[in-house]
């Protein structure tokens, strides 16, 4: 049981800091959530059995440096749209089409 | 008894289908979105797009162009990069529609869609591009003439000729129909008048309309009741707040601002 807990508690931890630096880091507090809670299943385990709890402090260090991250990055990351250069350059070439195509339109209703 | 109610029904059905002149809107409109897309139950912020109304000159006549651009946030660009163009050139008064572009990039997927109408006869010139490496020219091209019932128009127009109706005259649960070309195929999507509520918005708190948008020979929109719009129950009948389930997923469009109203 403490080994299972430990194992899915890193892999939930390497999971939570992946998701916290791209994109999707609002995914990450998921896994972050899940490995904290087997992180302190498997802590709660080692004490009772006088057990090293060095591995599970990795799982906490990684829980604590993907939730910080994930928090910090959805309260002050402003969301701002990419290079639109190419897509001016559509609408402009797409409108001076357009008034050539709709010259000859009689507009009957 | 029944032939009043029948009559009143279909009074309802009439007020709701058609409204009159394009009382919503006018040329220089902006109205800028957040598109969220729904993962794992979380909603995260990947687009922004905007909706914009602008005046065309033609010599011998005054067309409204409507564009509705999406773009995804710099963040995702390098993951799932969409640069998308959807516009139509529509009669101001009637948002009849005589010329409909569609140009989509998403994630190297490229389309081109362009219907000139013809509404004499009821037809639509057709052009359809994509990009192949199967030709020389690098492109796949079919020009089609399709034929169209009366009233059918492209998304883009039949987005903003829902808001020029006239939907305060109409009941709780009133419905109507619009027949939208979509990919040379005319679809029919159903607009249902579940409620009246009042929301908060990016502008304030807002009484709006609650739609329901179902289509019927089509499953682009999955679900009954899980495509809702909210528009503002006010004259300019603002799109605030969209649900929208399709076959890749589910999202949210909230409004973020709104310039240039009529009213």
């Amino acid at each position: 049981m403490r080994k299972l807990s430990i194992i899915l508690g890193l892999i939930f931890a390497v999971l939570a800091v992946i998701l916290s630096v791209l994109p999707l880091y609002k995914l990450a507090f998921i896994p972050a959530i899940l490995a904290a809670i087997f992180g302190i299943l498997a802590f709660l385990k080692a004490r009772n059995q006088d057990l090293p709890t060095h591995v599970i402090q990795v799982v906490f260090l990684l829980t604590i440096i993907s939730l910080s991250l994930a928090t910090y990055k959805t309260i002050f990351t402003v969301a701002e749209v990419g290079d639109t250069k190419e897509l001016k350059q559509t609408e402009d070439k797409r409108k001076e089409e357009a008034k050539e195509e709709l010259e000859d339109i009689i507009i009957t209703d | 008894m029944n032939f009043k109610l029948t009559l009143l029904l279909l009074l309802a059905a009439l007020t709701f289908s058609y409204g009159q002149d394009n009382r919503a809107f006018k040329a220089g409109e902006k109205l800028i979105f957040s598109a969220a897309y729904n993962m794992s139950g979380i909603l995260t912020d990947v687009a922004e797009v905007r909706m914009e109304t602008s005046e065309m000159n033609t010599s011998s006549s005054k067309l409204l162009h409507l564009k509705c651009t999406a773009t995804t946030y710099s963040s995702f660009d390098s993951y799932f990069k969409i640069r998308d163009l959807y516009e139509s050139y529509v009669n101001p008064r009637t948002i009849t529609p005589y010329l409909y572009n569609r140009e989509i990039n998403e994630g190297g997927y490229y389309k081109f869609v362009k219907y000139k109408y013809n509404h004499k006869t009821n037809r639509v010139n057709s052009v359809i591009k994509k990009k192949t490496k199967n030709t020389a020219s690098g492109f796949w091209d079919k020009k089609e003439n399709v034929k169209i019932n009366g009233g059918t128009k492209d998304i883009v127009a039949t987005i903003y000729k829902i808001r020029t109706l006239d939907i305060k005259k109409a009941p709780i649960g009133a419905s109507d129909s619009f027949t939208v070309l979509f990919d040379n195929k005319q679809t029919k999507f159903r607009f249902k008048l579940l409620a009246k509520e009042t929301i908060n918005t990016a502008l304030g708190k807002k009484e709006c309309y609650k739609l329901a948008i179902s289509t019927s020979g089509t499953d682009v929109l999955k679900g009954s009741n899980s495509n809702l719009l909210w528009l503002t129950a006010d004259e300019n009948k603002i799109p605030v707040f969209a649900k929208f389930k399709i076959a890749v997923g589910s999202g949210e469009l909230k409004i973020k601002s709104a310039t240039g109203l009529k009213n």
